[in-house]
C-alpha cells in the first residue's frame, strides 16, 4: 500500500479521483498447445483504488495478452468461479481489492492447487464435483409430502445456516494439504455441503452421509490446519463444521 | 464432430433451465447444456426473495399478486400469463420448499415472507409481505436446490458447452426445431445435439450496459441465436434498471434492503421518495424509484464528490437485524466500497439489471415464430423469454417466480412435446453457420481488439440508452453501434487455440451484444411513448391508444431502420383495465 | 505436490482417473470404523497419556530423593518388583508407541505421494512399532534384577550373594 501513494501520478491527485498506482503482476501459464511446460508471465499495469485482482486479470486479457484464460462470471463474489491462489493464498480474484494487498512485491497469479490444470489458470473441476455429488447433496425425506411447506422451527432452521452459504468455488478444498496429497480426500467444499444436510431437520439420510464420510478418505483425514476457514470467500467456519460431522459420526456409531 | 441424441435438449443452466430438467428428466431422456458450471449462473446473484400470496404472515391472495404484476407492469403484460403466473407462485414456493430449500421461518415454522416493491394487499391499498426469502441470498439458495436436485435425478449436465446454434427444419407442418450446436469449451470440438424438443433458458443481455449488476457472462447469447435463425424479439425496449447498484460498480443491492426498512435520501437529507410515490415510498416499482433517482441527480441533489448518487440509508436499523436479514449486501458494501452500513449511508445509483423483453412464448413456454404462430417442440424460458408476465417492468422477486413456474412448465411441455414427435435429420450444413462463425474470428486478422469495442459500446448505451431516452439519443446509439459494428468487422483475437479459447468466445458474445444492442435501439425509437422501464422524455406519457401492444422485432436486411423489421402483438387482457399507474 | 497439469482432455472428461499419475475420482471406497477408532484412540490415549506421562516424571524426578541422580538400575528394579508400576508403564509403553505409530502413519498418508512408497514406509512402521513393543513388554514381564545362577561380579549390589 505504500507504493500505492508513492505511484500515485500527478493529474490525480485533484479532488474526486481515484488514485492510481503501477502493479507487477506475475500469472502463471500453461498452455500445452504451446508448450508442455508451465511458465510465469510477468504484465506491468496501471490500475486504480477501486480495482480487483479480476481487473488485472481483465485488463491483461482486453488489452495485452487475449491468450491468457481463466473462469469468471458474476464478479461479485457469488458465483464462485474464480478462486485461484494470489500470494499463495486461495482467495476469489473479484473479492481481492488492490488496495489491501502489498504492491512492492510483484502479485503473483496461479491456479488452485490440487486440481489438474487444464490451462493457465483453469483446472478440472469434476473431481471436486464428483465428491461433492458422493455426499447425496440433496434432502431425502420419504414420508408423505405435506400439502403445505414441511414445519422447522428457528432454531432448527439456524442450526446448518452456516453451510448453506457455499458457493462450490473449491478454495477450501485446494487450499487443504491433505487434498493436495492425492486428490483422494472428499475435502472440505464436500463436508461442509454433507453438514448442510445432516444438520437440516427435514433431512432423513443423515445416517448414509456420515456413513459415506466414515470412509478412509473422509473426515477422519481433516487434521483442523484450519486452511480451509481462512480460504473460505464466504466466512464459513468449515473446521467447525468438520467437527461437528466428526462428532455427529462418533455419536452415530457409539 | 460428434453427434449426441437426447429427447430434450435444454439450454443454460440457470434456475429456468434447471427447473426445466428437473420436470422434463424425469419424463424423458435430457441433456442440459450449459456454457459455465452450472452452480456459476446467475440466478445465484439474486438476493431479495421469491413472491408467492401463501398468507403465511398476513392476508394475502393470488389475486392480488396478478393485479399488482399487472399494474407494476404497466399494463402490458399479458394477463393470463401474469394468472398463471401468481396462482402457480404458490406451488412453485412449495416445491422449492420440499426439495429442501431452508427458507427463513416464522416462529411457527413456517416460510416466513418480507415486503417487497409494488407487492401490495387489496390492489394497492398498502405493502403486504409476500416475498419468501432466505436472508439476501435467496437466488443463491434457489440455484443451489435446483442443481441439488438434478443431482438427485441424475440429470445430464454438459458442462462448458457452448451452445452457437440452433438447428431450425422445415416440415409440412412448419418449422421444428431439430437440434442445437455446441461447442466444447476444453477442446474446442463442435457437437451436434439432435433433440425432440430444445429449450432455452440462457438469460438475460445485462452486459450491453457498462453499469449493471449482471454477470460479465451474460451477452443474451440465446436471444441472438433466436434473432439469427429468423425468430422475433418481444419488448426489447424494456429494460430494468435497478435503483440500488452501488455506485459507480452496479452491483446489486437488493430491494429487501429497503423492504426491511432502508430509505433512500438525497444530499439534502430528504427522503425524496415521499414526493414521487406517496403511499408506497421506497418501495414503489423499480423503474419509478430508478427514475426518481435519475432525476435527484439530474436536478443536482446527488450525492458525493460529483454529485452522482444517492444515500441508502440503513443506519436506523438494528446492526442485529441488519446481519440476520441483509448479510450479504453489508458486506458488498463493505467490500467494494468501504462503507459500514450500521452506521453509514450506502452510495447507491441505478444499474442494469434485467431485460423484460426476449423470445416471445405464450403460457406453455412454446416459442412464438410471429405474432400468431407458435413452434411446437421450441420453447423458451427465464430471462430470455418474453411470455410476457414483466410487461415494461418487472416487479421485484417476480424473476426468480418466473423462472420457477415457467421452467416447469416448460419442461413438462418439451418432454411431453418429444413423446409425440420423432426426430427430425440434421441437415447436412446444419454446422456452416458455427463454422464460419468461428473461422472467421479465428483467421480474422484485423487490428481491433475486442475489449475496447464492448467498452465503447457499453459506453454509448449508458449514455443514450438508459433510464432517460430521447429520440435523439437513441438514434445517437444506433449510429455508433452501426460504427462499432463496422470496427468489429475488422478485429483480431490473440489466441488461436482450441483448449478453452476464451478469446474466441469473447469476440463471438460481442457479436451477440452489438446485435442485441441494436435490437434495443431499435425497438425504443419505435416505441414513442413513456411506460414502465421505457421512458421517452420526448413522450413522456403512456398512450395506450398507440402503443397498447407488444413489440416484435425481426431480422430483415429489407428494412430501412438498422435491417430490423418491426411489428407488434396484441396484449392479451383478462380482467383488469389500464388505470394511471400511481403509488 | 503442485499442480498437476494435463496435457490430455479425455471427452467425456468425468472418466479421467490419473492425471500425471495423480489418482483422482476415488477408486474405491474403505468403509470401515478403523479410521474413526483410530481417531478417537489419538484422542483417549492422548488424556491418558498426559495422566502417565507426568505420573511418570513425577515418580522418577520428584519424589526420589536427588532427583534425576537417584535413578539408577536399583531404582528401576525397585520399581519393576511392584506390580502397580507394571502397569504403569506397561501402558505408558503400549499407549505411546501407538499413538506415536499411528501419528507417523497419518504422516505417511499425507505426505508420500505413490502407493508404493507408502505401502513400505508403513511395513517399516510396524515392523519397528511391533518390535519395541513386543520387546519392551518382554523386558517389564521378564526382569528379573537378580537372576540366578549369573556371574556374581555382573550382578547389581544390592541382590543378595549367590
Amino acid at each position: 500500500m505504500s507504493t500505492a501513494t508513492a505511484d500515485k501520478t500527478e493529474e490525480n491527485t485533484q479532488a474526486g479521483a481515484i488514485p492510481s498506482f503501477d502493479v507487477t503482476v506475475r500469472v502463471r501459464r500453461y498452455n500445452p498447445e504451446v508448450s508442455e511446460e508451465a511458465r510465469w508471465d510477468e504484465f506491468k499495469l496501471t490500475m486504480y483504488g477501486t480495482d480487483r485482482v479480476l481487473d488485472c486479470l481483465h485488463k491483461i486479457k482486453w488489452e495485452l495478452d487475449g491468450s491468457l484464460s481463466f473462469r469468471r462470471s458474476c464478479a461479485h463474489g457469488v458465483c464462485g468461479s474464480d478462486a485461484m491462489r494470489i500470494n499463495g493464498r486461495n482467495r476469489l480474484a473479484c473479492k481481492v481489492l488492490l488496495k489491501d494487498l502489498d504492491l512492492s512485491k510483484p502479485l503473483t497469479i496461479e491456479p488452485i492447487k490440487g486440481l489438474p490444470c487444464e490451462k493457465d489458470l483453469i483446472v478440472d473441476m469434476e473431481p471436486f464435483f464428483q465428491s461433492y455429488r458422493e455426499i447425496m447433496p440433496f434432502l431425502v425425506n420419504v414420508d408423505n409430502e405435506p400439502e403445505r411447506e414441511r414445519y422447522q422451527s428457528q432454531e432448527d432452521r439456524a442450526r446448518f445456516d452456516d453451510t448453506t452459504k457455499c458457493i462450490l468455488c473449491a478454495a477450501c478444498t485446494s487450499s487443504c494439504p491433505v487434498f493436495w496429497t492425492d486428490g483422494q480426500y472428499f475435502g472440505p467444499a464436500a463436508i461442509v455441503n454433507a453438514h448442510r444436510f445432516i444438520f437440516d431437520s427435514r433431512d432423513q439420510a443423515g445416517d448414509m452421509r456420515l456413513e459415506i464420510l466414515n470412509d478412509k478418505e473422509g473426515v477422519w483425514r481433516c487434521r483442523t490446519t484450519f486452511n480451509c476457514t481462512e480460504a473460505c470467500p464466504r466466512g464459513i467456519e468449515i473446521t467447525k463444521a468438520i467437527a461437528e460431522v466428526k462428532k455427529a459420526a462418533l455419536t452415530r456409531s457409539m | 464432430m460428434q453427434v449426441h441424441k437426447y429427447d430434450v435438449v435444454i439450454v443454460g443452466a440457470g434456475g429456468a433451465g434447471m427447473r426445466a430438467a428437473i420436470e422434463s428428466g424425469q419424463r424423458a431422456r435430457t441433456a442440459v447444456l450449459t456454457k459455465l458450471y452450472p452452480t456459476r449462473s446467475h440466478t445465484g446473484a439474486a438476493q431479495g426473495g421469491m413472491c408467492a400470496a401463501l398468507a403465511n404472515v398476513e392476508e394475502d391472495s393470488w389475486e392480488w399478486h396478478t393485479f399488482d404484476t399487472i399494474k407494476g407492469g404497466d399494463y402490458l403484460v399479458d394477463q393470463d400469463a401474469a394468472e398463471v403466473m401468481a396462482k402457480e407462485a404458490i406451488e412453485a414456493v412449495l416445491d422449492l420448499e420440499k426439495m429442501g430449500l431452508p427458507f427463513n421461518r416464522t416462529p411457527e415454522g413456517k416460510i416466513d415472507q418480507r415486503r417487497f416493491g409494488g407487492h401490495t394487499r387489496d390492489h394497492g391499498k398498502s405493502p403486504v409481505r409476500r416475498a419468501c426469502y432466505a436472508a439476501d441470498r435467496t437466488g443463491h439458495m434457489i440455484l443451489q436446490t435446483l442443481y441439488q436436485a438434478c443431482i438427485k435425478h441424475n440429470v445430464e449436465f454438459y458442462n462448458e458447452f457452448y451452445v452457437f446454434d440452433l438447428v431450425l427444419v422445415d416440415t409440412p407442418e412448419g418449422r421444428r426445431p431439430a437440434g442445437v450446436v455446441a461447442y466444447e469449451l476444453a477442446t474446442g470440438e463442435l457437437h451436434v445435439f439432435q433433440a425432440k424438443s430444445v429449450v432455452f433458458a440462457t438469460g438475460g443481455n445485462g452486459k450491453v450496459f457498462k453499469t449493471t449488476s449482471n454477470a460479465h457472462t451474460l451477452t443474451g447469447d440465446g436471444m441472438a441465436i433466436a434473432f439469427r435463425n429468423g425468430l422475433p424479439l418481444e419488448d426489447m425496449e424494456f429494460v430494468q434498471f435497478h435503483p440500488t447498484g452501488l455506485a459507480g460498480l452496479g452491483i446489486l443491492v437488493s430491494e429487501a434492503a429497503r423492504g426491511e426498512g432502508g430509505i433512500l435520501r438525497n444530499s439534502e437529507g430528504e427522503r425524496f421518495m415521499e414526493r414521487y410515490a406517496p403511499t408506497i415510498k421506497d418501495l414503489a416499482p423499480r423503474d419509478i424509484v430508478a427514475r426518481s433517482m435519475a432525476n435527484e441527480v439530474r436536478e443536482g441533489r446527488g450525492c458525493g464528490p460529483n454529485k452522482d448518487y444517492v444515500l441508502l440509508d440503513l443506519t436506523h436499523l438494528e446492526p442485529a437485524h441488519i446481519d440476520a436479514k441483509l448479510p450479504d449486501i453489508t458486506e458488498f458494501a463493505r467490500t467494494y466500497l468501504g462503507v459500514e452500513p450500521y452506521t453509514e449511508p450506502v452510495p447507491v445509483f441505478p444499474t442494469a439489471h434485467y431485460t423484460m423483453g426476449g423470445i416471445p412464448t405464450d403460457i406453455k413456454g412454446e416459442v412464438f415464430e410471429n405474432s400468431e404462430k407458435t413452434i411446437p417442440g421450441l420453447y423458451a424460458a427465464g430471462e430470455v423469454a418474453c411470455v410476457s408476465v414483466h410487461g415494461s417492468n418487472r416487479l421485484g422477486t417476480n424473476s426468480l417466480l418466473d423462472i420457477n413456474v415457467f421452467g416447469k412448465r416448460a419442461g413438462i411441455y418439451a418432454a411431453e412435446y418429444a413423446h409425440g414427435a420423432e426426430f427430425l435429420p440434421i441437415p447436412d450444413d446444419a454446422m456452416e453457420a458455427t463454422e464460419a462463425l468461428l473461422n472467421n474470428a479465428l483467421s480474422a486478422e484485423g487490428s481491433e481488439k475486442v475489449g475496447a469495442i464492448r467498452k465503447d459500446l457499453q459506453d454509448t448505451m449508458d449514455l443514450n440508452m438508459q433510464v432517460f431516452r430521447t429520440e435523439e439519443s437513441i438514434n445517437k446509439a444506433l449510429s455508433d453501434i452501426a460504427a462499432l459494428e463496422e470496427r468489429y468487422a475488422n478485429i483480431a483475437i490473440q489466441d488461436h487455440g482450441k483448449r478453452y479459447n476464451l478469446d474466441l468466445l469473447e469476440a463471438v458474445e460481442l457479436g451477440f451484444l452489438l446485435q442485441l444492442a441494436k435490437v434495443m435501439s431499435v425497438a425504443a425509437l419505435h416505441r414513442q411513448e413513456s411506460r414502465g422501464g421505457h421512458a421517452r422524455e420526448d413522450f413522456p406519457k403512456r398512450d395506450d391508444e398507440n402503443f397498447m401492444v407488444h413489440s416484435m422485432v425481426y431480422d430483415d436486411p429489407s428494412s430501412e431502420t438498422a435491417g430490423i423489421r418491426q411489428e407488434t402483438k396484441p396484449v392479451i387482457f383478462t380482467h383488469y383495465e389500464p388505470m394511471e399507474r400511481k403509488y | 505436490m503442485s499442480t498437476p497439469l494435463k496435457p490430455q482432455i479425455a471427452v467425456p472428461r468425468s472418466n479421467d482417473r490419473v492425471v500425471n499419475g495423480v489418482k483422482y475420482n476415488r477408486s474405491g471406497s474403505g468403509r470401515s470404523k478403523f479410521e474413526m477408532l483410530a481417531w478417537l484412540y489419538m484422542r483417549l490415549s492422548g488424556i491418558l497419556l498426559l495422566v502417565l506421562v507426568f505420573g511418570h516424571l513425577i515418580a522418577n524426578l520428584i519424589v526420589p530423593e536427588g532427583g534425576v541422580h537417584a535413578i539408577d538400575f536399583g531404582f528401576v528394579g525397585g520399581k519393576w518388583a511392584n506390580p502397580f508400576w507394571q502397569v504403569w508403564d506397561l501402558a505408558l509403553l503400549w499407549l505411546a508407541m501407538l499413538h506415536g505409530a499411528n501419528g507417523m502413519r497419518t504422516i505417511i498418508d499425507d505426505y508420500a505421494e505413490r502407493d508404493g512408497a507408502r505401502f513400505w514406509l508403513k511395513l517399516a512402521l510396524f515392523l519397528a512399532t511391533a518390535f519395541v513393543i513386543l520387546l519392551g513388554t518382554l523386558v517389564i514381564f521378564t526382569f528379573e534384577p537378580c537372576p540366578t545362577g549369573a556371574d556374581a561380579e555382573l550382578l547389581a549390589s544390592f541382590c543378595p550373594a549367590p
